[in-house]
């Protein structure tokens, strides 16, 4: 299985929103049919119903914005965007791995 | 042409004898008198024991002899042709073990391994009275206690729960649940202190009614801290990886019953004589049956690529297993029923025509599209990857060819399985979508210098302008609200549906000139069984691909051949022990 | 033959006081509940009591004309009063005596004056009178059948087998198919009124019960027959007319075991609607769910489109005799198939439950595994299909008046049912057909009109016999799609159908005949307004058919 932080392709790399857990609000207010205020930033992901499965599409997203692949299960282990967003700064800070 | 995988399945099939002789153990006549008497097939399941079939359980690197599920999907289809009932209640322990080979520690699997190898049987355990497909509401709690764990509360309709020695449960790990509020537990009956858990009655069902469907209630049942498989919270994912094993082998039930139905009816068909003549000389009859014939040899396509898939594209077995546990059962279930009309009353007569099969097979076979994943949970599961497959899609990613051409050329060996690389998402899309261009295009250009090919060639175009078409509709689609609407179900059958006839153009592709010699070469010539498979599953998309007659009646003479035989209606040489072996 | 059974022949609804009798089939404690019955079917055998209370009730007399005593007078009356019983437990309804009701119309058609008051006593006294076409030998194949009556002097000597038959273990009277001549053609098959109870015992003997896989509470044996006398007045009609009069009896009974399934469909909605609002998951109940909901709402219009089919069929049996021969064997080829695909539908909705044998829901298996045989049993699909084939180039042919509105309308006055108008070839010009050559007629449906019209004109004469081609077969299938439709249009114009119904009904129908290959059409409001209307009837105990029939089943509390 990849690992996560590892960028795909450094050359493709796309501006990566300066506000990752606005960025991620508006995804998963996206999935919602709602507007990214309307997402509580702490609150887990399953409260609103977004089905844990389904929250594994987001990292789709994320591999798209921000060229990292991450583990599918990311929405598991850091269920909220918060939580999410400090993780996802985390990886596309720390030095990409060869 | 011979295929390897099959050889297990014909010792088996040697060492179980004619189905159609009442003195065999595992008789036809036998299965439908435990069946009448709701009674477990014990006896038959100890032959199978004897046989080793538990060994097709436990992979080779946890001691056992799984080394190619195609294997062990062929050798149980063997066993679902007799008897689904008997496939299910000894099949189980497959699934009950196969949260420890894709979440445990080797010292776990290898502890698993020898137990199921020695032939103990084992349940698995996820669903719950009040939250069938819902696992994330399950009320089962383990708690952590004294370095273990105490088990609480109640699993029911559950495989073998009663005559297993041991399960795999899954419980609440975490109070607030979540999908990390879960684990897997290795529950072995022995261990536990007699009061701390009890079974529940075994219920009466429609199908399958010798098999243990019961349950087991767990009264702060004391686990050791080797009994978590993976950490606590890895349940979900174990299960969910496992599933796409599971619904991949559930293949081997659909087609073990289409095999036997299909012989019912194509034997009564023979020997039935109506205005004058044999029924089977009767065009509209005997276009029943090759219809049904082409059902079949199609769910026997996808099934052996997705389950050979599961060692060359095992990152991608989330959205093949998804497809193959949709459409290898349902479709089965509706040509059952298609012959059905043509056997008549003796569908409804216990003793009219052997011995009540026909109606037996179809009650038995409806349990498939229920469990391991009903048919709404897997279209859902397809739901779920819309927006991954059609970004790969569009951006043109490339496919894995090495994959696609390793799991659909059926005489190359394949390694043994990694399931660490199994995931819940096919990050690279699904390749045998992404390669279906190109292998049109191969087509295109063999027919190009082989006019009986243009059946073929045309049926192919048409697939990929549909499935092209069928993506513009999905990415029309609101985005992804949280109660999916019956339109994305729709589409998911569809886009199962394309899957599986990509899957059939690249099992084609690769074995033609293999298969161009031998016995059931006519299927293979000219494009036949494919032209009929795009004909059959474009129609379920709803565009008109018709194959020309002439193969219809091409595929209903291969399906009087193997049946008067006593072969496997089948587009590989399999004999059979009514062949005489 | 009691006389005790006359005086519940009166004229209250015996529908309504069935469903009174029968009580909440959810009732755990009820004797004639889900649990009793699938109790009863795991015995093979009717429910304890439930024969009696037909017998009460007199359902026997819906059997027999008024002018004999009986009160058979509206041909889609007694399907709607058989309605209750097929609901309760398809086993009882064939099993207590539709063949009673296939038997006698023979006789009414073709029977003496003498034949006509004995079978109708005998009826009207709750007495079982078998029907025996079928041979296993045989199947739907009625001129290949060997059962013979030769004549000798003023008996006939029977010799041969019928199997199969419903009640032939206890019938008091059977009418039989059997063979009088070998010079081939349709004058070698002669029917047979004969008392059982009168029969040699050396020569006749009643053949063991066959076990069966559904409708295990009937009673299907056989007879058979070794040089059996019975007098000459047994003959049902003339010599050789056998094939004549079971074809025009098949007529009427088609029609009505076509609408002897809507009851499973009506009460495995009603089952599967009182789990899915019961049921919650993902947090939520299953009928939030939007597919269990469409799936819910689909059967609805689809068991109201088969009773569309089965109403506008049964009452043209009355208003166009001469034109129901294609369209009753179109009714019992289509009807079955679109209950089985909502039963099966459904059956995905109830999950696990649908599989077991016990539990609350338990009765939904049992209604999905006789609604099979129940299709099965007196013509199976292709004998209805062949019935239609030879028929269809004059069908399409001509553009006779369209049916009047007395077809659709239940509230209208019907004309008398005269079976010696049926007849077995419908003149030029379907009139049932004909309601679709409207402009409010949807342009997906019409296309399909004018399609089948073009292929049945160029039908090749050779194509329209049991050698026929699947092509020529499919033809069939779109004719009574397309009858489909034209009852639910007519229904829509002159019927109260509930709101969304009509649009829904034929959308599914242009579905059937023409899949699309993109999204076929969703209508999210009809389906709302739909499962609306049922999710009030459900709780306020009105039946899911047209007639909106007042029926006792509780929703969970
Ligand atoms: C004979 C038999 C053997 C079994 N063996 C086992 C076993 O060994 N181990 C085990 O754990 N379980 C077993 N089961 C349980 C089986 O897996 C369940 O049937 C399954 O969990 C689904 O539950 P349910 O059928 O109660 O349906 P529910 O999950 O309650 O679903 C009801 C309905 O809701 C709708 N629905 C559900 N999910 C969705 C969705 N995602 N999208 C849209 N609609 C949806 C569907 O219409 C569905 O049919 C067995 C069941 C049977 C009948
Ligand atoms: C519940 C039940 C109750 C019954 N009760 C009675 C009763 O009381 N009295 C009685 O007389 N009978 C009774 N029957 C028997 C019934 O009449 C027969 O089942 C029926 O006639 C069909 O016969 P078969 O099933 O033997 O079909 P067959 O005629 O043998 O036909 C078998 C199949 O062949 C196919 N077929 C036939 N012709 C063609 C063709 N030209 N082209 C293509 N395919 C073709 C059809 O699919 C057909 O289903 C009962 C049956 C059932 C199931």
């Amino acid at each position: 299985m990849p690992t996560p932080g590892t960028s795909t392709d450094a050359a493709t790399i796309a501006p990566i929103p300066a506000d990752l857990a606005e960025w991620l609000a508006g995804r998963v207010a996206a999935y919602l049919d709602t507007t990214a205020d309307a997402i509580d930033r702490d609150l887990p992901l399953a409260e609103y119903g977004l089905d844990s499965v389904y929250a594994l599409s987001l990292c789709g997203d994320i591999e798209d914005t921000l060229t990292l692949v991450v583990e599918p299960t990311l929405a598991w282990d850091y269920p909220t965007v918060n939580a999410m967003a400090a993780y996802l700064r985390a990886e596309i800070e720390r030095p990409a791995a060869t | 042409m011979r295929y390897s995988a099959f050889a297990d399945a014909e010792r088996l099939e040697r060492a179980l004898g004619d189905p159609g002789d009442p003195a065999a153990v595992f008789s036809y006549a036998r299965c439908a008198d435990l069946d009448d008497a709701d009674e477990f097939p014990a006896e038959i399941c100890r032959a199978l024991d004897e046989f080793g079939l538990a060994r097709h359980y436990v992979p080779v690197e946890f001691g056992g002899g799984l080394a190619d599920y195609q294997d062990c999907l062929q050798t149980m289809r063997m066993v679902a042709r007799r008897d689904v009932t008997v496939a299910v209640a000894h099949g189980k322990t497959y699934l009950g073990a196969v949260s420890v080979w894709v979440g445990g520690t080797r010292a776990q699997a290898e502890r698993v391994g020898a137990l199921v190898g020695a032939g103990v049987p084992v349940s698995w355990a996820l669903t719950e009275r009040a939250h069938g497909s819902d696992l994330l509401a399950g009320e089962v709690t383990a708690t952590p206690e004294a370095g273990g764990y105490l088990l609480d509360g109640e699993k029911w309709l559950i495989n073998n729960a009663t005559r297993g020695a041991a399960l795999c449960v899954l419980a609440r790990t975490s109070a607030g649940g979540g999908p990390r509020g879960f684990g897997v537990f290795f529950v072995e009956k022995s261990a536990l202190a007699t009061e701390s858990y009890r079974h529940l009655p075994k219920q009466r069902t429609h199908g399958i009614r010798g098999a243990d469907i019961s349950g087991v209630a767990f009264d702060g049942a004391l686990l050791g801290p080797g009994d978590l498989i993976g950490g606590p919270g890895a349940g979900l994912e174990s299960v969910l990886k496992g599933l796409q094993l599971t619904r991949t082998l559930c293949c081997a039930l659909s087609l073990g019953a289409s095999d036997h139905a299909l012989g019912v009816a194509t034997r009564f068909a023979l020997g039935r004589e109506l205005y004058g003549r044999g029924l089977a000389d009767l065009p509209a009859a005997r276009r029943v049956l090759a219809t049904a014939f082409a059902d079949h040899l199609l769910a026997e396509a996808v099934s052996v690529v997705s389950a050979r898939s599961v060692q060359t594209l095992t990152g991608e077995m989330s959205v093949l297993a998804a497809a193959a546990k949709y459409l290898v059962p349902t479709r089965t279930e509706a040509m059952i029923a298609r012959l059905r009309r043509l056997v008549g009353a003796r569908s409804l007569l216990r003793d009219a025509h052997e011995h009540g099969a026909f109606g037996k097979v179809e009650r038995d076979h409806r349990i498939v599209s229920l469990f391991d994943g009903n048919t709404l949970v897997n279209l859902n599961s397809l739901v779920n990857l819309f927006p991954i497959l059609v970004r790969t899609a569009d951006k043109g990613v490339e496919p894995d060819a090495e994959g696609v051409r390793a799991a659909a050329t059926v005489s190359l060996p394949l390694a043994p399985a990694r399931h660490e690389r199994l995931s819940l998402l096919p990050r690279r899309g699904s390749s045998f979508l992404l390669g279906l261009p190109a292998a049109v295009a191969e087509i295109e250009a063999l027919a190009a210098h082989d006019d009986r090919l243009a059946p073929l060639a045309a049926s192919a175009r048409t697939l990929l302008s549909t499935l092209d078409d069928l993506y513009a509709v999905i990415r029309a689609q609101p985005s992804v609200p949280v109660a999916v609407p019956t339109s994305s179900f729709v589409l998911a059958g569809k886009l199962a549906a394309c899957l599986g006839a990509a899957e059939v153009v690249q099992l084609w592709l690769r074995n033609r000139d293999a298969a161009a010699s031998g016995p059931n070469a006519a299927l293979w010539r000219n494009g036949v069984w494919p032209t009929l498979a795009l004909d059959r599953l474009l129609a379920a998309v709803g565009v008109s691909a018709p194959a020309p007659d002439s193969m219809y009646e091409t595929a209903f003479a291969v399906l009087r051949e193997q049946v008067g035989a006593g072969l496997l209606p089948s587009l590989f040489d399999v004999r059979l022990a009514e062949a005489g072996l | 033959m009691s006389t005790n059974g006359m005086t519940t022949h009166g004229r209250k609804d015996s529908a309504n006081d069935l469903e009174e009798r029968f009580g909440d089939p959810y009732d755990e404690a009820n004797p004639f509940g889900h649990a009793a019955i699938v109790a009863a079917d795991e015995r093979a055998e009717l429910p304890d009591g439930a024969e009696a209370v037909l017998d009460e009730v007199g359902l026997n007399a819906e059997f027999v004309p008024e002018r004999l005593g009986g009160r058979l007078t509206e041909v889609d009356a007694l399907v709607r009063r058989l309605r209750p019983v097929f609901r309760r437990d398809a086993a009882l309804g064939l099993g207590y005596g539709v063949t009673s009701f296939m038997a006698g119309l023979n006789v009414w058609l073709g029977g003496s004056d003498v034949q006509r008051k004995w079978l109708a006593d005998a009826l009207l006294g709750n007495g079982k009178v078998s029907v025996g076409y079928h041979e296993l030998g045989r199947g739907n194949d009625l001129t290949g059948n060997e059962f013979s009556a030769n004549r000798t002097g003023d008996s006939l000597i029977l010799n041969g087998r019928k199997e199969v038959i419903n009640n032939a273990g206890r019938a008091v009277a059977a009418v039989l198919f059997a063979r009088t001549d070998t010079r081939g053609g349709g004058r070698d098959h002669s029917l047979l009124l004969v008392d059982l109870t009168r029969l040699d015992q050396e020569r006749f003997r009643r053949l063991p019960r066959y076990r069966t896989l559904g409708l295990r509470g009937c009673a299907l044996a056989g007879f058979e027959f070794d040089g059996c006398a019975v007098p000459d007045s047994a003959l049902v009609g003339e010599v050789g007319a056998g094939p004549d009069l079971a074809l025009r009896s098949f007529q009427v009974s088609r029609a009505v075991m076509a609408g002897a399934g809507l009851g499973i469909l009506d009460a495995g909605l009603f089952g599967v609607l009182r789990f899915a609002l019961d049921r919650r998951l993902y947090g939520r109940t299953v009928a939030e769910l939007p597919h269990a909901r469409s799936t819910l709402a689909g059967a609805y219009a689809d068991l109201l489109t088969a009773d569309a089919m089965v109403t506008a069929v049964t009452r043209a049996l009355h208003v166009l005799p001469a034109s129901a021969s294609a369209c009753a064997a179109a009714a019992k080829y289509l009807v079955p198939l679109l209950l089985e695909d909502a039963m099966n539908a459904l059956s995905v909705i109830l999950g696990a439950r649908f599989y077991l044998r016990e539990g609350e829901y338990a009765g939904f298996g049992k209604h999905m595994r006789d609604l099979p045989p129940l299709g099965i049993g007196h013509a199976g699909g292709v004998s209805c299909q062949l019935t239609i084939l030879p028929q269809l180039p004059r069908l399409l042919r001509g553009t006779g008046d369209a049916a009047p509105a007395a077809v659709f309308d239940t509230a209208a006055p019907l004309p008398e049912l005269d079976l010696a108008k049926l007849r077995l070839f419908a003149p030029a010009g379907d009139p049932l057909l004909a309601v679709l050559r409207d402009d409010g007629t949807p342009p997906a449906i019409a296309a399909e009109l004018a399609a089948l019209t073009d292929a049945a004109a160029a039908m090749s004469p050779r194509e329209t016999g049991v050698a026929a081609g699947p092509a020529a077969l499919a033809l069939t299938e779109r004719y009574a799609l397309l009858l489909a439709a034209a009852a639910v249009l007519g229904q829509a114009r002159h019927g109260d159908a509930p709101e969304g119904w009509a649009e829904l009904a034929l959308d599914r129908l242009a579905e059937r005949l023409r899949p699309s290959a993109a999204l076929p059409v969703f209508r999210p409001d009809a389906e709302e307004a739909l499962f609306g209307d049922l999710v009030d009837r459900a709780a306020s105990g009105v039946g899911f058919c047209l007639d909106r029939d007042l029926v006792h089943r509780s929703l969970a509390p």
